[in-house]
This record gives structure tokens, sequence and C-alpha cells, in this order.
């Protein structure tokens, strides 16, 4: 938008003007389409099926009934004894971040423009605005958006079949 | 002096052997897996896709994530497997290669440092990335070729973990030229599992067994309007159509193609043949067998534990091409290429255009450099030359140049050694390297 109000005599379409701010909007807004939408692309990179679950050590399992039996022994001895709390929080500093984690501790953002980093290699969103659409249920061309949930599908047929398994089923 | 360890250490793959040498000892998957017989993660011994376990709903754990070392410890765990057991080499007398993805994270080179010194006790450490290894390996093989007489190339690498497309200019990778997509064969094998799931059996778990689907079936399309027509087409006139059948864990333990020609069909449709004439032709050749396969094909589907992929074979190596069409918002992979030879000088567009190099094990699906070629010409201006060379091993590329790199006399001097890390500490030693 600056770049509109910094040089007036811009020629610009006024239709992309319109077009622009709501797709920000959209881009921006925490509605459940476009996180669905997000959430179905976090899920690529994911190494197991499911909610990837950050799992402790092998042998945290094996060791729980000892630490249980050191954990009445203490008790029993009157010493301060572990809370939860302070469990929880040991084992999240033991346990392996993410890479999105790291990247944000990394604070790229605060290198200069001209400084190559992770952030400035990635490619950018393409030239042309145009995506081709395939149906969500059989894979060929689709013409149609449900309204509902904004998946796509291509005939009457697929449509039935995606409000019967997938529309809105995810997302609340 | 001593021995060279030269190890790619991948996302996917890990490929690690002695310098100098033409092949890699060992390419074991970069991963602890536990099967459903087992309580414990196991190490893999060898491609998990030449054993005869049963790798039914195996659970993973990868220390590596988006291409980049985010779990220490279980690397270290996974390295330790592979030079006592596998390698035998001891690391206090030897000297190691090792790749990195480019634009490593300050902490992640870090804790690589602490892992290679400190736990390993390494003699001295290079870090390399591939693009520049590739770019070796590729000029010593044509010594009179493009590559190595402009000495600069184009590397697109298309690995289990990202795209890169990596301008390189004497060796070294120009860094401000490289540009990244999202997408690499991790991506592709979750995308295949999440279609096949949709559309028929419930194959979340099974990444080892997706894997191997999208290794045997998938293949890029150089018209997809043309071969969407054709996947639509029933019975024997589609010829995408083929089947997969699962593991039943009784007569067999690994999944297999039902029927392997049937799968090569998609071959024919070369871009001069139009699909029905294809068609006909090979309708008349195996005219007798049809009776035979489709009476086949009705008596085992009474076990239910196989699925038919029709427009998903072309489909999902299509979105390196189009990311645009998964909802990401990134350029595809001619769009990325073009990009990352504008981002140079010059004078380099024509030679870069001309020396493109794919490697990585994505770009294995066949006919990529053919599509790849068709979506960049439009985008190169008319007077520059195209030409795309694959590799031909793309997935031992990077650890061939590694192991040449290593058997050049100037490596010594190239690399870090344990005495200057623990002068120095890490980022200081990093600086050598050029990153």
């Amino acid at each position: 938008m600056d770049d509109e109000n910094s040089n007036p005599f811009r020629r610009m379409s006024s239709r992309t003007r319109k077009v622009a701010p709501k797709m920000a909007a959209a881009l921006a807004s925490s509605d459940n389409r476009t996180q669905a939408a997000l959430a179905r692309l976090e899920a690529l990179e994911n190494d197991n099926a499911g909610i990837e679950t950050i799992e402790p050590n092998d042998d945290d399992e094996a060791s729980l009934d000892d630490d249980d039996q050191a954990y009445m022994q203490k008790r029993s001895k009157g010493t301060k004894r572990k809370t939860r709390q302070a469990k929880a929080l040991e084992n999240a500093r033991k346990a392996p971040r993410t890479f999105l984690e790291l990247l944000h501790e990394a604070n790229l953002e605060s290198l200069p423009a001209h400084v190559p980093s992770y952030l400035r290699a990635a490619v950018g969103p393409p030239s042309s605005t145009s995506r081709r659409h395939f149906c969500s249920v059989c894979g060929f061309t689709a013409n149609y958006t449900c309204v509902t949930c904004g998946m796509r599908f291509c005939s009457g047929r697929c449509q039935n079949i995606h409000n019967d398994t997938r529309c809105m089923k995810f997302v609340a | 002096m001593s021995n060279v360890v030269v190890l790619d250490n991948g996302g996917g793959l890990l490929k690690a052997g002695q310098g100098g040498e033409r092949n890699p000892a060992v390419v074991i998957p970069n991963c602890l897996y536990r099967p459903l017989t087992s309580k414990k993660f196991l190490h893999p011994t060898t491609t998990l896709s030449s054993t005869t376990e049963d790798l039914t709903s195996a659970a993973i754990r990868r220390p590596i994530d988006r291409g980049y070392l985010i779990n220490p410890d279980l690397q270290r765990d996974i390295w330790s497997h592979l030079f006592t057991s596998l390698l035998h080499v001891t690391p206090s007398s030897s000297s190691l290669l090792l790749t990195e993805a480019l634009f490593s994270l300050p902490s992640i080179q870090r804790s690589t440092d602490e892992l290679v010194f400190e736990d390993f006790g390494f003699n001295s450490l290079y870090v390399a990335d591939s693009p520049s290894l590739v770019h070796l390996y590729e000029a010593s093989r044509r010594p009179y070729g493009l590559v190595s007489e402009a000495q600069c190339s184009l590397v697109v690498d298309c690995g289990f973990s990202f795209t890169h497309a990596a301008p390189v200019f004497q060796n070294f990778t120009v860094n401000y030229g490289v540009k990244r997509i999202d997408l690499g064969g991790k991506a592709l094998t979750n995308y295949l599992k999440e279609l096949v799931s949709y559309r028929s059996v419930n194959v979340m778990d099974e990444t080892f067994i997706m894997d191997d689907v999208k290794e045997k079936l998938c293949f890029v399309s150089v018209d997809v309007e043309r071969d969407l027509q054709v996947a639509r087409k029933r019975g024997n006139d589609n010829l995408f159509r083929c089947t997969y059948v699962l593991p039943d864990g009784v007569t067999h333990t690994k999944g297999y193609v039902k029927d392997p020609e049937a799968a090569q069909r998609h071959r024919i449709l070369t871009d001069g043949a139009t699909p029905s004439r294809a068609v006909e032709t090979k309708k008349e050749t195996d005219h007798l067998e049809v009776m035979e396969k489709s009476e086949e094909r009705k008596r085992v589907d009474l076990t239910k534990n196989e699925f038919d992929l029709t427009n998903e074979r072309f489909l999902v190596p299509e979105m390196i091409f189009q990311p645009a069409d998964l909802g990401m918002n990134e350029a595809g992979l001619a769009e990325c290429i073009v990009r990352a030879v504008n981002a140079c000088h010059p004078c380099l567009h024509p030679v870069l255009f001309q020396s493109i190099i794919l490697t990585g094990g994505s770009t294995l699906f066949p006919r990529f450099a053919e599509r790849l070629e068709k979506d960049l010409r439009p985008l190169v201006p008319d007077d520059y030359q195209v030409k795309i060379t694959t590799q031909e091993d793309p997935i031992l590329g990077v650890w061939r140049g590694g192991s040449l790199l290593a058997s050049s006399p100037e490596y010594e001097s190239m690399c870090v050694t344990k005495a200057e890390y623990e002068e120095l500490g890490s980022a200081r030693c990093r600086r050598r390297f050029f990153h």
C-alpha cells in the first residue's frame, strides 16, 4: 500500500487494487479456512502421521518406574521433590526444538537486506497469480468451490462425496 | 596423511565412505525406525527398500527437519553406529568432509561442530555445500565441456527436504543467487499419502511403503492437460491406472506393483503420438493378455489390500513445477531457476542457462528433465540456449564430488583442525569455508 501512496502517478487497474487488500486480509486473518490450508502444508513436512509429538528419549519410558520409586523415597525423606511443572520445563529443555523455533531464534530478519540468508533464499511468490484447481475428491480439473469450506470439486458426484466425508470435518 | 571420511548427511539418505573412492561404502536412511514388532528404535543397516523386514506402520525419527540438523543427540546416535559398526573408522585419526545445507543457522553450525570435534573427536573438518561438490564432479568428468571451461554452472538440487537452484562460479556457490523451493521428496511422499488415504486406503502411517510407491509409480507429465484426459478414460484405455498391492504380513512383507508392465505404459505417450493412436497400437499388441489380466484382477481383488493410482501418479511430482496448485505461495522450479540466474551478473546468464545440472533423488522421476526444459524454454530469452544435464546417479552425485575433493592435494590446507577449533571456536572457524 505504501507504493501506491508514494507514487500517485502510477497507473494501476482498479481491479487489482480492490482484490489485493482482500487477499492480504485473508492471509493475515485467523479464520479457519486459511488456517486449515496452512496446517495442511505444514503437515507435508511431518515425519510420522498425526500430530507430531515431541518424544522424550527412549530410556525415559523405561525408567518411569524407577522415577516413581525415587520419588517415593525422596518424599519419605522429606527432601524437595520435583514438581510436575519443573519436570515439564526440564523435558522441554531437553527435547529437540523444531527448525522453525531455531529459525525464529536466529532472528534473521534483523540482518541487513543485502546479506543472503535462509529467508532471502526463498524463491518467493509466483509471477502469475493464476492457479490450477484440482478436485479434492478425484483429482481432475475442478471448476467449483465448496461454499462452506473452500475446497474444490469437479462434479455433483464429487460434491456429495466431499460433503459426506470431508467438508468442515477438519476445520472445526 | 590420515584417511578422509566423506559424509553426505542428507535429510533422507546418509551417504558415507572413504575419500578417493568412486562409490560410498554405506548408503542408509538417516533415521531410526521402529517397526510394529519392536519396542525400540532400530538402526537401519541397508537402504530400507532392499530389506525383507516388515516395515508396516513403522514409526520414524529423523535428526534432520527441513534440511537442517535439529536433533544432534539423535544424529550422534546414528553417526556413532555408522562410524563404529558400518565404516569401521577411528574418528581421532581421520578427517571428516561433511556436507551441510546452504544457509545453515549459526546455532545449527555450532551444534554440528560440537558433534564433530567434541563428541567424536575428529582430527579435522571441512564443511562443503552440495552445489559446489556437484559442480566439481561434473567439471572433472568432462574436462573440455562447458562446465569446466567456463567454470560455472547452475546446480538444481532437488532432494529430500527442499529444492535449491544454486549458481556455482569458480567452485564457489554464489550465495546471493541461490533460490529455494520448500518442497522435496518428503513433502511429495506425504502428499501422496494424503491423497491415497482420502481416496482409497488409509496409509498415513506407511511412510516406507509410500516411498516405494512414489519411486516406482510416479512420473512427471510433459503435458498435464492431455494426461488428465487420458487418466479420465475407463477400462483399458486408461494408460495410467495401475494397482499397488500392500503387504499383508503373511505371504509377502513388501508391497509391490501388481502389473509392472502396465505401470510402464505411460512411456508410450510421447509428444509426437496422439494418445488415441498410441492406445490403439498398444491394444493390438496385447489384445490377448487383456483377458487374462482382467480375470486375474477380479480374483485377487477380494483381499482388499491394494489400491489403484491414476492421476496421482503425475499430479504428485507436478507440485514441484507448480507449488501454487497446492496452495503454497511459491514459484515453480522453472521460475526458480530463472530467478537464480537473474540474480547473477548478466555476463553469466547465457552460460548458466547452458549448464544446468540436475541432482538429488527427486530428479529421478521419469521425464523430469524433459518437463523442466519445456517449462523453462518460454521463460529464457530467445538467443540463449537451454541445456539440462542429468547426473548418471543423482543420489550419489554430491558424495562423488566430495570424494574427489577429499583426494585433491589442497584438501588438507582447506580443513579446520581440532586444535584450531579449540583455539578459535566455531564461529571463526566457519569463516574459512566462506559460507
